[in-house]
């Protein structure tokens, strides 16, 4: 009798123990990157649901998303999602489930959603980090070429002005590294940050203010006419940006650098090389001011930086919200702030050991005012075909004009007005 | 006479029943040797090609099967600029094959004449061809960047740098050079196979008879090296058309502008990041079409040839 109940027992044990343990898998490009923040979110959330796994997942950061877009259209995709903000995020909603009724507390805590919210005014995903854009500079270069380091501009009289002393220097006064487009990304957000109003932040997202229309154009004229009055270095167009610019940075090959704020790059990794006294911060000023902003106000373009989303798919919905809880909670967001660096999308992560200057200055700029980063808001499409004709302008191959009716058509097809 | 030619006509009948017996049996056979290979081909090309074919003429994106929207996808190709100029690259690759298959066939001949060093060369050209086509973007990367190497020799020399992967000018021609650098070797083993077969007495007579090299070159080795001057045309130009994606992705990304964009560096772009799988299958299938016209003609010049 004794062993027919042992042997029961030990039955329904084997049969029960794969129905009970469940394993939610997170697909996330940052694993390698950041290992203390996910081992920190497995500890977590492994200790609150005893016999659970959580299996992070490390995908190519080049090719995420042609992997993403097959497993989910082949229903083999991931129980949580992660993403960057703006095009990539919204063009994956409809494999997503809205979050808005799902996890009430945790998003009323974050910033940085519009990135991640889509057409329908849902929430699909929940950043955890913020990006920005500032201009990172050289203090020694600075120094260098007869300027204050501790005065950067203000204003774009004054970024002229410091321009000019570069070329008198014959330095390249700002880097250029546009192999994959993402410079000409970065320079639409920044010089949006102050042209624009925020109703027109806002007709931009709708697709309702164009490429061709004034505001717009004049960030194009803008990226040709600094390139052609030599801001820049030399071969930008082959310059990778993640690979080349920073490194070239670091080296002195130019005095000022349109900076991330990300968990790809942020002000750690050039404290770290060059030394926290050695580099100083300012938001990019924009040669016009929108009617709504005044020249100088800090400010940075800022939005939610990447997310976790959940697969309206996964057989593990509930496991799967709580994973993106564990890895939004203060106590895991605080690790990845701490050792990676990045600026946390959860308001109630304790921010306040942070000695780095820069990040403090960064900090109360976005306190402050921060606008929504124009490029985060441009569809897929649109960006695109910006990578091409920044390129394509960079080159003197096309007009300005030409270059914003090419993308005013691609602006119509991916952003339809009824 | 009809008594003995009866059982003749029984004699051949059981024996035509034998061997159509024997045949059937062996066309089973053959069949079922054959069926592994239909059923690959079957499951992994043909019904993928249909099933492309289908979702190419609807507007599904990764997570929604969209709606059946005709040649929609087709005339939007027809009118996207950016396609109309990976075609026109496409064009230009094209007009590049002769180089591509000349190259190897000559440095072939070469080494087939017993040029010093001989085994070396053999395998210095051949080294490229064991090298994935990101390792080799990698290096070209270093080599031609504005800062790389062959700038740094310019420069020692007195010139001016030039930013020739960052240039529309010079994109597309540099990135054709590399790929014609990357698998020449693969051409010249071909084409080294190929000059076993060239009868070595035709070759000594035409020398007996006093013909300079060339006249060597041209009235006996080429014309007897046609069939695999067909067949590398053929491969040459599926290759260019089809497989200088990673090379490209490495090197210019399809920039600047679109000066080195070709049909498959869109169409990965709309299947991922534009998350426009439908698109990327109407111009999937606009490529295959191009290939596949192309591959048509050049066999059929091909078995012309062959039947003279």
């Amino acid at each position: 009798m004794h062993n027919l109940k042992l042997t029961a027992a030990i039955a329904a044990i084997m049969v029960a123990t794969p129905v009970m343990a469940a394993e939610v898998t997170v697909w996330d490009v940052n694993v390698p990157r950041n290992p203390t923040y996910y081992a920190a979110a497995k500890t977590a959330f492994e200790k609150a649901h005893p016999g659970d796994t959580i299996n992070f997942v490390a995908q190519p950061d080049a090719e995420y998303y042609n992997l993403l877009n097959t497993a989910l259209a082949s229903k083999t995709g991931p129980d949580v999602i992660w993403a960057n903000g703006g095009a990539s995020a919204k063009s994956l909603t409809g494999g997503l489930l809205p979050l808005d009724d799902k996890l009430p507390d945790l998003i009323s805590q974050v910033v940085g959603k519009s990135a991640f919210t889509g057409a329908d005014g849902k929430l699909y995903f929940v950043p955890f980090t913020l990006q920005g854009h500032v201009v990172y500079y050289n203090k020694d270069m600075y120094k260098a070429v007869g300027l204050d380091p501790e005065k950067p501009p203000t204003t774009w009289a004054e970024v002229v002005k410091m321009c000019d002393a570069f070329k008198a220097a014959n330095k390249p006064c700002f880097l250029m590294a546009n192999k994959e487009g993402y410079e000409a990304e970065f320079f639409l957000s920044l010089m949006a940050n102050q042209s624009l109003t925020a109703q027109q932040q806002a007709d931009w997202s709708a697709g309702k203010l164009h490429w061709s229309d004034p505001p717009i154009k004049a960030i194009l004229q803008t990226w040709v006419d600094t390139y052609k009055n030599g801001w820049y270095q030399d071969g930008g167009n082959s310059q990778t940006m993640f690979l080349d610019e920073q490194t070239l940075f670091e080296q002195g090959a130019a005095g000022n650098f349109w900076g991330l704020l990300s968990n790809v790059f942020h002000w750690k990794e050039l404290e770290k090389v060059m030394g926290a006294d050695k580099v100083g911060v300012y938001p990019m000023p924009s040669p016009t001011v929108a009617s709504d902003q005044h020249e100088g106000a800090p400010g940075v373009p800022l939005d939610g930086g990447v997310g976790y989303g959940v697969n309206k798919d996964s057989a593990h919905v509930d496991l799967a919200l709580d994973a993106i809880k564990t890895l939004l909670s203060p106590e895991v967001l605080s690790v990845l702030v701490n050792d990676a660096g990045v600026v946390p999308a959860n308001t109630t992560v304790d921010t306040s050991g942070i000695d780095s200057p820069g990040l403090k200055q960064i900090m109360g700029w976005l306190a402050t005012r921060a606008v929504p980063t124009t490029h985060a808001n441009s569809s897929a499409a649109e960006l695109d075909e910006w990578h091409r004709q920044s390129q394509a302008l960079l080159n003197g191959d096309i007009s300005v004009d030409d270059a914003a009716a090419a993308l005013d058509k691609v602006q119509a097809q991916a952003k339809p007005q009824k | 006479m009809t008594a003995t030619t009866l059982p003749q006509t029984g004699q051949v009948q059981r024996v035509r029943a034998r061997t159509s017996k024997g045949r059937r049996a062996e066309a089973r056979m053959a069949m079922l040797f054959l069926l592994p290979a239909i059923a690959l081909v079957l499951v992994f090309r043909i019904i993928p090609l249909f099933w492309g074919f289908g979702i190419s003429l609807t507007s599904a994106t990764a997570t929604d099967p969209g709606q059946f929207i005709g040649a929609g996808n087709y005339l939007r190709a027809i009118g996207d600029p950016n396609f109309r100029a990976s075609i026109a690259n496409a064009g230009v690759i094209l007009l590049a094959v002769p180089i591509f298959v000349f190259i190897p066939m000559i440095l072939a001949i070469l080494l087939d004449q017993g040029v010093p060093g001989r085994g070396f060369f053999r395998s210095v050209y051949f080294f490229p061809v064991v090298l994935s086509s990101v390792i080799i973007g990698s290096i070209f990367s270093i080599v031609l960047g504005y800062n790389g190497s062959l700038n740094g020799l310019l420069k020692m020399v007195g010139l001016p740098a030039f930013d020739w992967l960052g240039r529309s000018q010079t994109a597309l021609p540099v990135t054709l050079a590399i790929q014609s650098w990357s698998t020449f070797g693969m051409g010249v083993l071909i084409f080294l196979a190929g000059l076993s077969t060239v009868p070595k007495d035709m070759v000594e007579a035409a020398r007996l008879e006093g013909a300079k090299m060339w006249q060597v070159w041209w009235y006996v080795i080429i014309p007897e090296l046609r069939p695999i001057i067909e067949f590398s045309l053929v491969i040459t130009t599926i290759g260019l058309l089809t497989s200088m994606f990673g090379l490209i992705y490495v090197l210019t990304g399809g920039g600047p502008g679109t000066a080195t964009t070709v049909p498959e560096y869109l169409i990965w772009a709309a299947q991922g990041r534009l998350n426009q799988p439908a698109y990327a299958t109407a111009l999937s299938i606009i490529l295959f079409v191009i290939t596949g016209i192309l591959a048509a003609i050049q066999i059929r010049m091909m078995s012309r040839n062959a039947s003279l």
